[in-house]
């Protein structure tokens, strides 16, 4: 009983193939707002069957679950569009919930410290959408030359999401590296998952770096664009400042 | 006295903040803010190397539970004045070269958050402070090398070295796991005093845990300081404004023989590791030097120049000489930033005017055009023997009386004989109107030398590690076989003066006009300036997995 359970919480704090599922419903979901709220509760469904499962899940679910975290990140280098990235990403880092030990409570702030800074992103995708038309590399927008306050909302939301510190998805990653338990009945050593985990991490910042690089950097096409008004660049700056804070209050609980 | 440290780190960081919020009111005047911060800061951090040399005691100020801590020790403080006294001329001198930028205070922002994540890196006090500066220097960095976002070439290359960089974090935050698994506790004087207290502890695969964790650090060190096979950014990166380079060949690369230094305490409870370290070392010095020799643009030189002096740094570490190598990025960091500084000035002079003095020295050099009159050889060659033997003579009797018993002593004056002896056969045939003169500024060259490995080492020793216990221990850590040691300095001795009977000979039956000589050099001139191969390699191997994602993604209808 207990493993169909976890089956079914593996469609929520997704593993591939059952991952695929979600990804179609991202891409689909074009309603920031509506994005932003999936981003946010899909994973606390999979944690809320894995909390009722009562039982620590078998083993053999956290080494597909690390499978597929490397997957989505490897597979994360090749998109050119932010809206698709945001959800390789969730998966990717969503994944690595199921080695964060058998606390639901934890794992919740966890998989809420892997979703904020992508809401935030999904947010900000939104209005470039609405901007430019897109959120796509293809386009060459060079937004550091023509919209400098979205090309810095971009950076920002960017390094958040790829896990850069003090933002709250960094010190998630630390603690399931250093947690003792990350390895213990997987039959894997924990060099072995802290190595993988690490890896997951470079090739985040492979993928987001790569992606900024087509969105930012360059001579814009567009010569006279509105940039962000003051109010919503000072909106973005009020989320940033909060997620900061937010993964120091975290540090605090999870190491 | 002691808490002026976290204001040292403080002081950039609110810097960088007023001059964001400012910039719009005070346009291109917030630099002299900037520059006020950074002076107030060099002032700070000297008081505290004052401080630390009239022997005050190491102490942690801590402002977490669990972590956010920094150090007062010799080690930080030292570092944290340097640093700031490099990012202070950085900062002056950028405030007329940055001038016409587009992005002039978001480059001062960037470099006081720059500055910032330095000092804390060098005062950290536990591993989580100490891995998150450490990562933000790489992301700082990419940024700042981008000053000029219109720049695709810039950001490619400084693409390339945040990956080496992100590469280079995996391992400190693996070390980071491990000692925290062993210990429960993240702090970096705790760590050591419970290592030091259990040094055989084993941790996975069984394996000893000071062996694994100073093989990590030293993994990090390697990717930040521009190790062979991780130095292929290093030379590309002069995309970015000059100010960078000088800060990032000055502050920034010979973050790898600092922190090599701060695990001190790990590193002398391992056998192996800084056997392998001292051989990376070797081979980036002699790979970086190789490469500096043929390139023909001043920045790529330089930038190869650096890789070259970064293995000499690294190979220190591995001799068991910590403190020297400490002195070493310091010397390198003004002399590097120095020539960076400058180069920006000369390439524009010589653009005007070439401005090439047609001196003695510009035809020995350059043109390849020795005097046909010699010094007499056999004076020469007994310099190179007399001056450093009169040296460590004085040294065994001034210095310390164990000094030749140390093998990393005498690998490092070895090092300094060859060095120096290649300076004065090199000399021997240049020509000279006033021959004393010549003689002097050979011996003084020589002497400084072998002085700067001796007494210099020696008192970075008694400053950075006063316990003449530990001392000895990484001494011992760094030792190999006595036996194998006395062959392998055979060996390279007998190496280098068959080489240099080589050249003797060849120069006599004029070799390098024989056919079979050219097609030989043309060759490895090829390997040369194609870098080895290796960024080609790197290229390859990033475009076939980008390539793999892509098919894959198909494959998997991109969900």
């Amino acid at each position: 009983m207990s493993t169909a359970i976890y089956l079914l919480a593996a469609l929520f704090l997704p593993l591939f193939p059952l991952s695929m599922a979600f990804n179609q419903l991202a891409a689909r979901t074009r309603q920031p707002l509506v994005r932003a709220v999936l981003l946010l509760i899909w994973p606390q469904l999979g944690i809320g069957l894995i909390a009722l499962a009562a039982l620590p899940p078998p083993a053999w679910f956290r080494v597909w679950a690390l499978v597929t975290a490397a997957l989505y990140a490897y597979r994360a280098i090749a998109l050119r569009d932010v809206g698709l990235w945001i959800g390789f990403i969730a998966t990717s880092a969503w994944s690595l919930v199921w080695l964060g030990g058998a606390v639901p409570a934890e794992l919740a702030l966890q998989a809420l410290a892997f979703s904020a800074p992508l809401v935030l992103l999904s947010l900000l995708t939104g209005d470039l959408e609405r901007h430019f038309g897109a959120a796509h590399t293809r386009l060459q927008l060079g937004l550091a030359s023509v919209a400098p306050r979205y090309a810095l909302a971009l950076v920002m939301a960017i390094l958040a999401a790829v896990a850069t510190p003090v933002f709250p998805n960094f010190f998630t990653i630390l603690a399931t590296i250093s947690s003792p338990v990350a390895g213990g009945d997987m039959g894997l050593s924990p060099l072995v998952i802290g190595s993988v985990v690490a890896l997951v991490w470079l090739l985040w910042s492979w993928s987001g770096i790569r992606l900024l690089q087509g969105i930012v950097v360059g001579v814009g096409r567009e010569r006279a664009v509105a940039d962000m008004s003051r109010a919503r660049a000072r909106a973005y700056a009020i989320g940033y400042l909060i997620l900061a804070g937010a993964g120091l209050e975290l540090a605090g609980v999870l190491l | 006295m002691e808490r002026l440290l976290p204001l040292v780190a403080a002081l950039p960081l609110i810097s960088a903040l007023l001059v964001h919020a400012l910039a719009g009111g005070l346009g291109r005047r917030v630099a002299r803010l900037s520059i006020g911060f950074s002076l107030t800061g060099f002032a700070a951090s000297s008081v505290l190397l004052a401080l630390a040399i009239a022997g005050q005691a190491p102490r942690t100020l801590t402002f977490g539970a669990a972590w956010g801590s920094l150090l007062f020790d010799p080690l930080s403080v030292l570092m944290a004045t340097v640093v700031s006294g490099i990012s202070l001329i950085v900062h002056i001198y950028s405030q007329r070269y940055m001038v016409e930028e587009r992005g002039f205070a978001r480059f001062y922002v960037l470099l006081d958050l720059m500055t910032a994540a330095l000092l804390v890196m060098v005062s950290a006090a536990d591993m989580i402070t100490l891995l998150i500066a450490w990562h933000l220097i790489g992301m700082l960095l990419y940024f700042l090398l981008g000053q000029d976002t219109r720049s695709q070439t810039a950001y490619r290359y400084a693409f390339w070295t945040l990956f080496t960089y992100r590469f280079g974090d995996l391992p400190m935050l693996l070390a980071a796991g491990l000692l925290y698994t062993a210990f429960g506790t993240w702090s970096l004087p705790e760590i050591f005093s419970a290592l030091a207290a259990q040094p055989d502890i084993r941790t996975w695969f069984d394996l000893p845990l000071a062996e694994v964790v100073a093989g990590l650090i030293a993994l990090s060190a390697f990717a930040r300081s521009a190790q062979f096979l991780m130095h292929t950014w290093l030379p590309y990166t002069m995309g970015g404004p000059t100010p960078v380079s000088a800060l990032m060949h000055a502050g920034i690369v010979n973050a790898g023989g600092f922190l090599i230094n701060r695990f001190a305490p790990v590193f002398v409870h391992t056998s192996d590791v800084l056997h392998w370290v001292f051989l990376i070392g070797l081979i980036t010095a002699v790979m970086g030097s190789v490469l500096m020799l043929a390139q023909h643009d001043i920045k790529k030189a330089l930038g190869y120049s650096t890789m070259g002096q970064m293995g000499f740094m690294i190979m220190e570490c591995g001799v068991g000489a910590f403190s020297l190598a400490v002195y070493h990025l310091i010397a390198h960091g003004v002399f590097k930033g120095t020539l960076f500084l400058g180069a920006g000035g000369v390439i524009g002079d010589a653009r005007k005017d070439d401005g090439v003095p047609k001196d003695d020295l510009y035809t020995f050099v350059v043109e390849r055009r020795p005097e046909r009159q010699r010094r007499p050889w056999l004076l020469m060659a007994a310099i190179t023997l007399l001056v450093p033997g009169a040296i460590l003579f004085a040294a065994h009797y001034l210095v310390e009386a164990e000094f030749f018993h140390k093998q990393g002593a005498v690998v490092l004056l070895f090092f300094g004989w060859i060095t120096g002896a290649q300076l004065i056969f090199a000399t021997y045939r240049m020509r000279t109107e006033n021959l004393a003169r010549l003689f002097t500024l050979i011996l003084t060259s020589f002497t400084v030398v072998v002085v700067g490995y001796t007494v210099i080492s020696h008192g970075f020793d008694l400053f950075l590690y006063p316990d003449p216990v530990f001392r000895a221990g990484i001494s011992t850590a760094a030792d190999i076989d006595l036996i194998w040691f006395d062959v392998l300095v055979a060996v390279v001795t007998a190496f280098i003066v068959l080489g240099w009977l080589f050249t003797y000979y060849a120069e006599q039956q004029r070799i390098r006009d024989r056919a079979w000589f050219q097609a030989l050099r043309r060759r490895f001139y090829r390997v040369i300036s194609r870098e080895f191969f290796i960024n080609d390699l790197y290229g390859g191997a990033g475009r076939l997995i980008e390539a793999g994602a892509s098919r894959l993604n198909v494959l998997l209808r991109w969900s």
